[in-house]
């Protein structure tokens, strides 16, 4: 996770303390990495799941810059992308030709169709229950397809090939690593992080 | 092989024919197309190609997908057509779907250096010494999934004639519908053309040799007396003995990994020579088949192991399967015309026949032997082709079994006998009995040298000797 957290964000005791200390590297307890490997059962790759800690206490608010998911090739890049909520996504078409981008997920959105070089924007402004996974779709190419996953917090992390990842800068404390997958599923595992040395939790998920 | 197919089936003779050996031959699948997609081997399906194993036949059934197929078992990654979330958008959009990356073609191609010796109607011989038929027959196929649950298979099949010209036949054009719903293998659907899943063990998946198994499938019932021999082909729609293809729609599915059910309804026979309406069906009616069976021990019919390894060697599947199939066909309105012994023209009409079957497959270690035995029922009327007079009306019945056994002595090394016979329903004629033998040793997993043999059990002067060669990619 790469978020900078706001140091707006005011916590009591040593959460507060931890949580400062990630975004502002003042001297304290250190944040824990979470780590480990997602097995993607029956598929060429283990890429592109999305592991998350589903709920930390505080607010984390979006992020003043826009993320961004580049139209190239006839493909979403990235094909998946996590975002805290109210997160304002920005859609570039870097393609000669145009590009159409909506969501039949949630709320339902069409941004309209632009040609190459130009950029649209949309915010995910609420997510009842996370993960909320807005699948990105083109009309004009049905076979482009890419995921925005709305999350409540920035401790999260996306899969490579190998099916690694690994969470930065997790405050002490006990939490539940959800993981979300486009195709595949897993229940979500228990962990508990002390600031000191890294926790291990590995999925293998399936149909 | 083809040239015979439109002729033979109008023409019949009342006289008592002696057996010319159709050597017809029995339509054989090997589509490396599939080897391809999967990166592997033929013998991963098939014992001796194309008679399939307990994978192999799971694979098919199935609508082409292994048994557990998962997205990374395919080396070919498939093109979508479309992503999977268009599903929440229909109807405002077209259902996603997909392509194979690579074109699913495959081509099978045979060669028959032939030898018979036939008995003429005037009681002569004639011989045929070293006939390089060299291509006797091309096949193209494709095949493959398209997505989830869709499944297709087609087939051109190129026959060289004896004048040099090349026949061109549709032998199987079908679409699938593989568990649309329901639980997985319990509901396939079929729409096409193509080898109905009552007699397909017979036809094709089961057997390795180069002739076809006549007394099922090629027996014409026509006759002024009930049928008296060989002579409709199996592989024609017009077929009125058990068709070994159809044009119709077909429900099938697999029952707790062991048992299987067949409804299927078809074309039936075509229309006859003389009709100008266009039309496929040589009447409105329809027919009807249904097939149930069941397998002891082995693989289960969906590629189920139960957890249990599965044997080295691949053809080895200690199993019994055992069904009862039946197929009812309605040929009113369509005549065939014959002339009788003293010179009448007639029209001879099957307004309804009945087949009904069952059958055995026992495989222990090396040896596999199976076989099927047939009841035939006709109603046959008689009318005078000049005045349209009723001039009779009978049932006649015929019966038809087949046993064969095939042995492997070397995985590359198979060694096939087979006997059939057929008792015509015409009391005149005597039973038709046919002896085969085969040896066949793949010179490659897709290359294999046959050598057959088959001989009338009757009339010792009716017999072959054919070397073919197969080969696909
Ligand atoms: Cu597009």
């Amino acid at each position: 996770m790469h978020r900078r957290l706001g140091v707006s964000v005011v916590l009591a005791g040593l959460m507060a303390i931890a949580l400062c200390s990630v975004s502002t590297d003042v001297a304290g307890a250190a944040g824990s990495v979470i780590q480990g490997t997602v097995k993607a059962t029956g598929l060429p790759s283990s890429a592109d799941a999305v592991v998350y800690l589903q709920q930390v206490s505080g607010s984390f608010p979006a992020p003043a810059k826009p993320a961004n998911i580049d139209q190239r090739s006839m493909q979403f890049n990235p094909h998946v992308l996590p975002v805290v909520v109210g997160t304002t996504v920005q859609f570039l078409n870097s393609d000669p030709t145009a590009h159409n981008v909506f969501s039949p997920d949630y709320e339902k959105y069409n941004l309209g169709t632009w040609p190459q070089g130009q950029t649209k924007d949309h915010t995910f402004a609420k997510c009842a229950k996370v993960p909320c996974a807005y699948v990105q779709l083109c009309r004009v190419h049905p076979e482009m397809e890419g995921y925005v996953v709305v999350l409540q917090n920035p401790f999260y992390a996306v899969t490579g090939a190998d099916g690694h990842y690994k969470i930065d800068n997790v405050p002490p404390g006990t939490y539940s690593v959800g993981v979300w997958h486009a195709k595949l599923k897993s229940a979500p595992k228990p962990v508990t992080v002390d600031g000191t040395k890294p926790a291990v939790v590995d999925f293998v998920l399936g149909r | 092989m083809i040239a015979q197919r439109y002729s033979a089936q109008r023409v019949v003779r009342t006289a008592v024919i002696g057996v010319a050996l159709l050597a017809i031959a029995s339509t054989a699948h090997a589509v490396p197309a599939f080897a391809r997609k999967y990166q592997t081997s033929c013998q991963t399906c098939h014992i001796v190609f194309p008679k399939l194993n307990a994978f192999g036949e799971a694979f098919r059934l199935r609508g082409y997908r292994m048994p557990g197929e998962t997205e990374e078992m395919v080396k070919q990654p498939a093109v979508s057509l479309g992503s999977p979330a268009y599903k929440k958008l229909w109807p405002q959009a077209v259902w996603p779907g997909e392509i194979s990356s690579a074109v699913p073609l495959a081509v099978n191609v045979k060669m028959a250096e032939v030898n018979t010796s036939s008995v003429n109607d005037d009681g002569s011989v004639s011989r045929i010494s070293n006939d390089l038929q060299f291509p006797q027959e091309v096949n193209i196929f494709g095949a493959g999934t398209l997505g989830e649950h869709v499944s297709y298979f087609t087939e051109v099949t190129f026959s060289a004639n004896a004048d040099g010209s090349v026949a061109v036949d549709l032998e199987h054009a079908h679409m699938g519908f593989d568990s649309p719903f329901g639980p997985e293998d319990l509901f396939h659907f079929r729409i096409g053309k193509f080898a109905p899943n009552v007699v397909d063990g017979f036809q094709e998946m089961w057997i390795a040799t180069d002739g076809a198994i006549d007394s099922l499938f090629n027996y014409n019932p026509i006759g002024v007396n009930g049928g008296t021999g060989l002579g409709a082909d199996a592989l024609s729609p017009n077929s009125i003995s058990l068709p070994a293809l159809v044009n119709g729609v077909e429900g099938y599915g697999i029952i707790n990994h062991r048992a299987m059910w067949v409804a299927g309804l078809a074309n039936g026979v075509m229309a006859a020579p003389g009709d100008t309406t266009g039309r496929f069906d040589g009447n409105n009616a329809k027919d009807v088949y249904a097939r149930f069976d069941y397998k002891f021990g082995g693989m289960g019919l969906d590629g189920d192991t139960g957890g249990q390894p599965i044997p080295e060697k691949n053809w080895h599947d200690n199993s019994l399967r055992v069904g009862v199939f039946t197929y009812r066909g309605d040929a009113s309105s369509i005549p065939f015309a014959l002339e009788t012994d003293s010179g009448v023209n007639v029209n001879i009409e099957d307004s309804h026949f009945l087949r009904t079957g069952f059958y055995a497959s026992v495989f222990y270690q090396d040896l596999n032997v199976f076989g099927a035995y047939l009841h035939g029922t006709d109603t046959l009327n008689t009318t005078d082709a000049a005045t349209g007079a009723l001039l009779q009306a009978i049932e006649p019945a015929y019966h038809a079994w087949f046993t064969q056994a095939d042995y492997m002595i070397y995985p590359w090394l198979q060694a096939s006998g087979r006997y059939e016979t057929v008792t015509p329903a015409d009391p005149a004629v005597q039973s038709i009995r046919i002896g085969t033998l085969n040896m066949s040793a793949l010179v490659r997993a897709n290359v294999k040298v046959m050598v057959e043999y088959q001989r009338d059990l009757r009339q010792g002067d009716n017999h072959s000797l054919n070397a073919l060669l197969r080969f696909a990619f």
